[in-house]
């Protein structure tokens, strides 16, 4: 699929950090979508159904059969007819909030990443009309928001709300959820993954085995990525406390390689599995995990 | 190269610091908190690889540093083998010290040292150095250390013996002085001196710089030939028939080695023999000549004690100048009757000084006496406004004022002079009388009284007195037991004002019959007088001062000194207003107009003694023992020397702490990039 993006001045590309620094998760994920939406050249997603939900005024790109003649007629004045989406399915959004999370090296901490990230997906696919859920977890569930299609509010209370605070662990908390995602959905796994690709993938695997789509963000500082440390000190465990001295220089390219192993292996992992591996820098705009995301869920409608 | 202290290089070990600082210095202490260790664990902790050395220039800086600050406490000396003190090689720098004190004009003594002095100038190579110092009581450098013999030679040839006395501290200082700054390696001093004993007064300090050879060349020989010395002259004044005589007795010493016969001693008075005196003396005898009186004819008479020739000519010479005594005149003024009797008599007594006394009432004081007069005194007077003011310009000009202020005594207040101001009277006829108590004896009026037993005035019993409020300037000389002032002085211009509280008759005291009382009297007229004793005659290096002569201060007016070879010289009134006395005969101080003093100056008779002393005693004393130029190589290096050659530690430490600074401008580099 084709898609052409339209340069929207102060939209789109927002650097993360400037985005963190607006405590209005709605307003963020509203800047960044809507920004992102309109953007693009053609709504790769519209509503399919019979069902007339609502007008709405007409915007470029929007697809003219949709338009409502009759209320053209009328008052001269183009509407689009919006229809419940048939396609309407659970969109879940499983955040990691273990204290890992609680790290930026740029303005940005991975949490408020990917809280933001969380916040415009849910906002994207409110938009969409599919029903919303969130989970938060670090070695148990923290926040439970059921999927809804007026859930939207409530996920954005609760992202605002939560702060990491606990060590993390994916398989207790993902084990127990998949069992609640009965019907078949979306679900965002957002994650630092800070255990063995094996434990990894055999925490994710239970959340695919209703049909669900799972798609994965891990989340990274650059700091992790790069390493770029100077002075030799201790560096400490955020959440095991454990401290270990250091000396970057020599540390550096031993640990490149093994964080770069790591990503290697989840994306290869998940691929086999069939599941979406997004490697998220925080340094980068929102766009890139969006991007992704709606490239996935393209190519997972055409196969479909 | 060796080591003073070598034990300083176990510092060395200090070395390994910036090494270890190096290797840690980055490890901070702050905690780096990081999501997970997950990966760090996995890498091995590898302790070398981890000290691995951040800034090797920083660390060689540093190393730099402290190796050389350590080695400059180890102080490292260059133990070269010094060539120049090996004999016969090398520069040389030369000094000639030649004695040109009255004595080398003995025989024909200046002729062997003036060829002495250029044999040695003749002795330089063409790389060694010479200077040429003069010397008798004091040295002048005539050539310093140069290379041209020629210079040196015409210097040689052209000094002649002077008047002086010999002293050897001042040449050998200088000789020291100038091979002090010498760059020569040999250095050397050839001493050409009758060496009479006379001119080494022991240690003075006249050390040579280690190392030097001192070469005396002794310009000696047997003392055969006659030399008879006038060793002073006393002047005995008489007053003939309102005439003053003197009678002029000379000492006369025989220093030669024989019986001298046949002399003979002349007495010349203003350029007019008076006559002649044979003298026979045995060898090391001394005679007394006593002339026939004279009579003083006027100021500034010169007499001259001749000897008849002999083998040194400067030493039968004696010169000295005769003035009439000048009395001090003194004007008492009082209110008549005996009450200056005592006054009177005490001053009517003396002979050094004499005072000439007039008694005035006080209305009775002349305007000429009052200029002829040196002291007035003021004998329990009450004194009107009009004597007040004649007499405050009287003391202005330099005239001295005594005022005795017993029960009459009173002085005008609108006129400014006495040291106090007059209050009411004391009585101390009942009960205890009053004593002197406190006595400045620092002062020159109770000076002679200072020792024990020189006069008490502690018995002395004062009856009756005035209270006194003494002005700021005033200096109190005497307090009674009561504390209240009983003599104040005060200096008014160029005169004195001094006020006895009490009375100097027997009616407040009975100080006139105490033995203190003429003594006293004497001194305080003598003080406000300016008295001093006239000086008949100076010998040769003393100095002429402008107010020479018993000459008031205040007249001095810029001079001129007519010397005996002929010079004319200024002698002003400030810091020039000094001369040496140089040469033997009268020196002539001409002041404005008529004003002539004339000055007599004679050689020092003990540079007539000849005998000579040790010359290794010098040598010995002078130059440390390191005279023998054979042994001077032996001679261990003065500190000076040793010093130069451990300089080198200051440079070192200098750069160690330039490094150090170098090091820090590094590390704040580092740090801030």
């Amino acid at each position: 699929m084709a898609v052409e993006i339209h340069a929207v001045p102060g939209a789109r590309f927002m650097d993360p950090s400037v985005l963190a620094r607006i405590g209005n998760l709605e307003l963020v994920s509203r800047a960044v979508v809507d920004g992102f939406i309109n953007g693009l050249h053609k709504a790769p997603y519209f509503g399919a159904s019979v069902d007339f939900a609502e007008h709405r005024g007409y915007v470029p790109g929007d697809d003219i059969r949709r338009l409502d003649w009759r209320v053209w007629a009328r008052t001269d004045r183009y509407y689009i007819k919006e229809y419940e989406a048939e396609s309407n399915m659970n969109f879940s959004v499983l955040l990691d909030v273990s204290k890992s999370m609680d790290f930026g090296s740029r303005g940005i901490t991975k949490f408020d990443y990917a809280r933001i990230l969380t916040a415009c997906l849910t906002n994207l696919v409110h938009h969409q009309r599919d029903r919303v859920g969130f989970v938060a977890f670090d070695t148990e569930v923290v926040e439970h928001v059921p999927p809804s299609a007026k859930h939207m509010e409530t996920v954005l209370h609760v992202l605002d709300r939560l702060k990491p605070g606990r060590p993390g662990n994916l398989q207790g908390p993902l084990h127990k959820l998949a069992e609640h995602f009965g019907r078949r959905g979306i679900v965002v796994v957002i994650s630092d993954f800070y255990e063995e690709p094996g434990a990894v993938l055999e925490a994710l695997s239970p959340l695919r085995f209703r049909g669900n789509d799972l798609i994965v963000f891990h989340v990274m500082d650059p700091a992790e990525l790069e390493f770029g440390f100077d002075d030799a000190q201790p560096f400490e465990d955020l959440e095991s406390g454990e401290q270990i001295p250091v000396v970057p220089e020599a540390f550096r390219e031993e640990y490149r390689s093994l964080v770069k192993a790591h990503v290697d292996t989840l994306a290869q992992s998940c691929a086999a599995v069939r599941v979406d591996y997004t490697m998220v820098d925080t340094s980068k705009p929102l766009d890139h995990a969006l991007f992704a995301y709606l490239n996935g869920r393209a190519r997972r409608m055409k196969s479909r | 190269m060796s080591f003073l202290a070598p034990l300083f290089f176990v510092a060395l070990a200090g070395l390994a610091i910036p090494v270890l600082l190096h290797l840690t210095q980055r490890e901070k202490k702050q905690v780096q908190r990081f999501p997970s260790l997950m990966f760090v664990r996995r890498i091995p902790y590898q302790s070398v690889r981890r000290r691995k050395i951040q800034n090797w220039l920083l660390l060689l800086v540093r190393m730099a540093a402290l190796a050389l600050i350590v080695l400059a406490f180890a102080r490292p000396f260059l133990s070269r083998p010094d060539a120049p003190l090996v004999p016969g090689q090398g520069a040389r720098e030369v000094v000639v010290l030649l004695d040109t004190s009255y004595s080398m004009g003995f025989g024909d003594r200046w002729g062997r040292a003036q060829a002495a002095a250029a044999q040695a100038v003749q002795g330089l190579g063409s790389s060694d150095r010479g200077s040429v110092v003069l010397f008798s009581s004091s040295a002048d450098i005539l050539v310093r250390s140069s290379a041209e013999r020629e210079r040196l030679a015409s210097a040689v040839a052209g000094a002649k013996p002077g008047a002086g006395s010999t002293r050897y501290a001042p040449a050998l200082k200088v000789a020291g002085s100038i091979l002090a700054e010498s760059q020569l390696p040999r250095r050397e001093v050839v001493l050409v001196s009758d060496l009479q004993r006379g001119g080494w007064r022991g240690e003075e300090g006249a050390r040579l710089p280690a190392g030097t050879t001192l070469t005396p060349v002794v310009i000696g020989g047997p003392v055969s030939q006659p030399n008879l010395t006038v060793t002073g002259v006393s002047l005995a004044r008489s007053t003939f028939a309102n005439q003053e005589r003197v009678v002029v007795t000379a000492g006369v010493s025989n220093r030669s080695e024989q019986r001298v016969a046949g002399a003979s001693a002349t007495l010349e008075m203003g350029g007019l023999p008076i006559g002649t005196r044979p003298l026979t003396l045995e060898p090391g005898a001394s005679a007394s000549v006593t002339f026939d009186p004279v009579t003083i004819g006027g100021r500034n008479m010169r007499g001259t004690v001749e000897l008849s020739a002999d083998a040194l000519a400067a030493d039968n010479l004696f010169h000295f100048v005769l003035s009439p005594a000048e009395p001090v005149r003194v004007a008492v003024l009082d209110r008549g009757g005996a009450s200056s009797l005592y006054l009177s008599q005490a001053l009517a007594i003396g002979e050094a000084p004499r005072f000439e006394t007039v008694v005035r009432q006080p209305e009775a004081l002349s305007d000429g006496e009052l200029q002829r007069s040196a002291v007035v005194v003021l004998n329990d007077v009450a004194v009107a406004d009009a004597l007040a003011r004649r007499l405050a310009a009287f003391v202005e000009r330099g005239g001295g004022l005594l005022v005795a202020a017993g029960a009459r005594a009173s002085w005008p207040g609108g006129v400014d002079l006495l040291p106090a101001s007059i209050g009411a009277p004391v009585d101390r006829t009942r009960g205890t009388a009053a004593r002197m108590g406190a006595v400045e004896y620092a002062s020159p009026v109770f000076e002679p009284f200072r020792a024990p037993g020189s006069g008490e005035f502690a018995t002395t019993r004062i009856y009756g007195y005035r209270s006194v409020s003494p002005v700021s300037a005033a200096l109190v000389l005497a307090r009674f037991d009561t504390g209240a002032p009983a003599m104040l002085e005060r200096r008014v211009g160029n005169g004195r004002a001094l006020l006895w509280t009490s009375s100097l008759d027997q009616s407040w005291s009975d100080l006139p019959i105490k033995p203190v009382f003429l003594p006293l009297v004497h001194r305080a007229v003598s003080h406000l007088a300016v008295y001093r004793e006239p000086q008949p005659w100076v010998t040769v290096g003393q100095v002429l001062e402008a107010s020479a002569a018993g000459r008031p201060r205040e007249r001095v007016v810029s001079r001129v000194v007519l010397t005996p070879s002929g010079e004319r010289s200024p002698l002003g009134d400030e810091g020039e207003g000094v001369l040496e006395v140089r040469e033997q005969g009268f020196y002539e101080i001409r002041g404005a107009a008529s004003d002539v003093t004339v000055v007599a100056g004679n050689v020092d008779p003990a540079e007539g003694d000849l005998t000579p002393m040790d010359p290794q005693d010098i040598v010995a004393a002078a130059a440390g023992g390191s005279a023998e130029t054979a042994r001077a190589a032996a001679v261990p290096q003065g500190p000076e020397a040793q010093e130069r050659n451990q300089r080198i530690w200051w440079y070192l430490l200098c750069a160690g702490v330039v490094l150090l600074g170098v090091d820090t401008a590094l590390s704040n580099r580092t740090a801030k990039a």
